[in-house]
């Protein structure tokens, strides 16, 4: 394998530094020649590759218009060292500052991290995936251009990456090859953030050069503050699905269910990631039957912003995640609820839960918890009827890491998973030191050209090897078998990973929350509630 | 010469007295960071209404950072073979750091003559074990590949150097002191009570070599990973899941960040506008009022 140094990103050329080629990913178990792709990651078009910059890994997840001369190349580049500047000052960049010059300044170089990456590791070890590659390449890039005499000493000091179109354009690039679920930086000896390291640069790409995936930004987090989500749902579109789930209920169990939409002074504002009102209905519904049956005190809201948990901008950019998380406060507010929780979902969460807290004052500082912790007392503390017998087939869990690893909550859903799955077992490695899913930081909706076939050959990797090695005693498509997901993006990122590998077909797995599993073990339900067709 | 040996060496305590508390006023009154954290095991988000229980207590944190930095926990778990090496040379260091400071307090409490050498053994040992673990790191940093490609030459300088410190202290201990405890707490004891200026004009060689040699490291102190160790932990104990609580400090703080003006410049943001308000003032183009009919 070629080794690619830290100062070759700044080859002016548009020769590609990695070639991905299937022999060098990491070997996956079951996985034979039929589901290998052949090429695992389609070559672009030669329209595609004479329009935007590709020369990383022949993956375009920005769409990055090639420059069209020099002028565009030199603004490009002052822009970048324009925004570099603000992202290392207190002004700017209060947000994350301390954070960032801590990781800027406290790698030892050691490489300890690299093996805790999936991406790394999924893809056979390429240099250039390295968790330490895109922060050596900005820290040196701090070094030579903003630092005092960076350029006297820069051989000596290793400052050795130039900075020009090619560069800044690779590093764009590079930016969207790590899903931020910072396995690295908890593995770090020194406290050195790789994960911070990416979302400071997506950031900087964003806030000064108006770069990002369109999915996060354009079809992200400008249309939800357009209309109202991501999906693009609009306040009555979410009322007539609201009634198609009531209706669906009635059918699927036979219950008769009001969903409390906008009712004032409830306990709880359940806000969920709209992509399930798209693909995964039977999750809120699933959350609807239980919080009825347990006689929770509860709403949705079909306000504009108020039936979208999601929060893209947590991944790319501080101020488009600050906007959504306010709109989310203040539907809470306005309908004077007790507090907010938040459903099967992980970025969702962990935005709203935990990194808003420290943008919030005065009334907007409002409560915010996780729904896992509620379906852990509601299970566990016997408040649902409920028989485990009906779960009796293979269940494992997907530890998504904006939860998991970056919250803590380890427990609450694997004690609802033992009480409840009589076949329950553990993915290796699992809980805060699990991998992610692949799709994390925004990757599971990212679909710009073949970076859909980079997602799942090479960042999903590891969570195939790790969901068919759970399952590796009963791999046979006769037995019916679950990857608990309790995470939106997690799932859509498993149900793109089943599609590539063929994995629902041939080893008969299947993947959804855990609230669906809650439901199918209810005694007063008579049909079972996962109806194991895949979507 | 002599009287710049003396500089250089009083110069570079001063210097890395005021570098570290430079440095950690510096880090310290950068502005409090939005919450991002990650967890070894449970936290307080397991729990229904967190915002009501009890926070991680700071003893425990107390207890876990002094653990990490004293054994290298984390590199123990991660990278055994590397920490084989590194564990020895930070014990030496470790051990080389007491054994100073009881040299300073024995040289000014103790009659020198009374000295054991079990003084000598300790400094030595320290010594020893700082020089292989050394030796082990920069081998391993020369002939791994992989390691290779990101250090610089000024890192691999910067070994040889500290191998080149431990061996001649090793060397003025043994040698130019007679590996004689008394002999030595009564140099210390002049260090250290500003004593004997006509000697120290005029230093032998194997000292004033042991002195420049420290004098750099003393220099290099405020910017070493020693210090970069030092602000990790005190994120972590200090800022670490402190929540926002209303009318709290942390409050205080945000609420006066929010005042910053931003000058980004992307199409979307408001420059010149306050952090506050572009996040609560969404421009039109953003907003539903203009385009999400």
């Amino acid at each position: 394998m070629k080794r690619i140094k830290v100062s070759d990103i700044s080859k002016n050329n548009e020769e590609q530094l990695l070639h991905i080629k299937e022999e060098e990913l990491m070997q996956l178990p079951y996985i034979g020649e039929a589901e290998n792709k052949g090429e695992p990651v389609k070559p672009l078009t030669e329209k595609q590759q004479a329009g935007f910059e590709h020369s990383l890994d022949g993956v375009s997840a920005c769409t990055i218009p090639k420059p069209k001369d020099k002028e565009e190349e030199e603004r490009f580049v002052r822009s970048f060292l324009e925004g570099l500047k603000k992202l290392i000052s207190e002004k700017d960049n209060w947000t994350f500052l301390q954070q960032l010059l801590l990781s800027l300044d406290s790698c030892a170089k050691c490489q300890t991290c690299n093996d805790a990456c999936s991406i790394y590791l999924g893809s056979g070890k390429q240099d250039i995936y390295r968790p330490t590659y895109r922060s050596e390449v900005l820290r040196r890039i701090v070094n030579k251009y903003i630092k005092k005499g960076g350029k006297i000493f820069a051989k000596l000091t290793g400052s050795d990456v130039d900075l020009n179109w090619a560069t800044i354009a690779r590093l764009a690039e590079l930016a969207y090859r790590c899903t931020m679920c910072r396995r690295c930086a908890a593995s770090c000896p020194l406290g050195c953030d790789n994960g911070l390291i990416t979302h400071e640069l997506r950031k900087l790409f964003s806030e000064e050069m108006g770069i990002a995936a369109k999915e996060l930004h354009d079809l992200g987090t400008v249309q939800q503050l357009k209309v109202g989500a991501s999906t693009g749902i609009t306040p009555p579109a979410f009322k007539d699905i609201v009634q198609f789930m009531e209706e669906e209920i009635e059918e699927k169990t036979g219950k008769k269910i009001k969903i409390p939409v906008d009712k004032k002074g409830a306990d709880i504002l359940l806000i969920h990631n709209s992509g399930e009102y798209l693909s995964w209905l039977e999750n809120p519904e699933a959350f609807a039957i239980i919080f009825e049956e347990a006689g929770i005190s509860w709403t949705l809201s079909s306000e504009l912003y108020g039936y979208e948990g999601t929060n893209y901008g947590v991944w790319y950019d501080d101020i488009q995640f600050s906007r959504v998380a306010l709109k989310h406060i203040e539907i809470a507010r306005k309908l004077n609820v007790k507090k907010i929780v938040v459903g099967e979902c992980g970025h969702a969460t962990k935005a709203l839960v935990v990194i808003a807290d420290r943008i919030l004052v005065d009334d907007m500082n409002f409560p915010r918890e996780s729904a896992l912790p509620l379906l852990y007392d509601l299970v566990c503390n016997g408040k649902l009827k409920l028989d485990p017998t009906r779960n009796n087939f293979p269940v494992t869990l997907h530890d998504p890491c904006n939860m998991v690893r970056l919250m803590g909550i380890v427990e609450p859903q694997r004690e609802v998973l033992r009480k409840i799955c009589p076949d329950f077992r553990e993915m290796e490695p699992h809980g805060v030191d699990n991998y992610c899913c692949g799709g994390g930081s925004g990757f599971a909706i990212m679909q710009s050209m073949n970076f859909p076939d980079w997602r799942s050959a090479v960042s999903g990797r590891m969570k195939m090897k790790q969901i068919l090695e759970a399952f590796s005693d009963v791999i046979s498509p006769e037995h019916k078998k679950y990857v608990c997901a309790p995470c939106s993006n997690c799932k859509g990122q498993i149900r793109e990973l089943f599609n590539y590998y063929n994995v629902n077909e041939k080893y008969g797995i299947y993947y959804g929350g855990l609230v669906e599993l809650i439901v199918n073990a209810m005694v007063d339900i008579e049909k079972p509630f996962i109806e194991w067709d895949w979507h | 010469m002599g009287s710049a040996v003396v500089i250089i060496f009083y110069g570079s305590i001063l210097f890395c007295l005021v570098g570290v508390v430079v440095r950690l006023i510096k880090f310290i009154k950068m502005p409090v960071h939005l919450k991002w954290e990650f967890y070894k095991g449970s936290s307080i988000y397991e729990q229904m209404e967190w915002w009501t229980k009890e926070q991680v207590n700071l003893w425990e944190k107390v207890k876990s950072t002094i653990l990490d930095v004293l054994l290298l926990r984390e590199y123990y778990h991660r990278n055994r073979p590397f920490w084989s090496v590194l564990y020895l040379f930070h014990l030496g260091i470790y051990l080389l750091i007491l054994w100073h400071v009881w040299l300073f307090i024995a040289s000014v409490a103790v009659e020198p003559e009374t000295a054991s050498t079990a003084g000598l053994i300790w400094g030595h040992t320290a010594t020893a074990l700082a020089f292989i673990g050394g030796l082990g790191i920069l081998i391993k940093r020369i002939t791994d590949s992989e390691l290779k490609l990101y250090y610089p030459p000024l890192h691999y300088i910067k070994w040889v150097v500290m191998l080149f410190t431990l061996l001649e202290a090793f060397y003025a201990v043994q040698y130019y002191f007679d590996a004689s405890m008394p002999a030595l707490l009564k140099y210390v004891k002049t260090q250290v009570t500003f004593g004997d200026i006509e000697h120290k004009l005029h230093p032998p060689p194997a000292t004033a070599i042991h002195v420049l040699l420290a004098s750099i490291w003393l220099i290099y102190l405020p910017f070493s990973h020693i210090m970069r160790l030092f602000l990790r932990y005190y994120h972590y104990l200090v800022y670490d899941d402190v929540p926002n609580v209303k009318g709290g400090p942390m409050e205080h703080k945000i609420r006066k960040l929010l005042g910053l003006s931003v000058s980004w410049s992307a199409p979307h943001i408001q420059k010149g506008k306050t952090w506050g308000e572009v996040a609560t003032e969404i421009p039109k183009e953003l907003s539903k009022g203009a385009a999400g009919k």
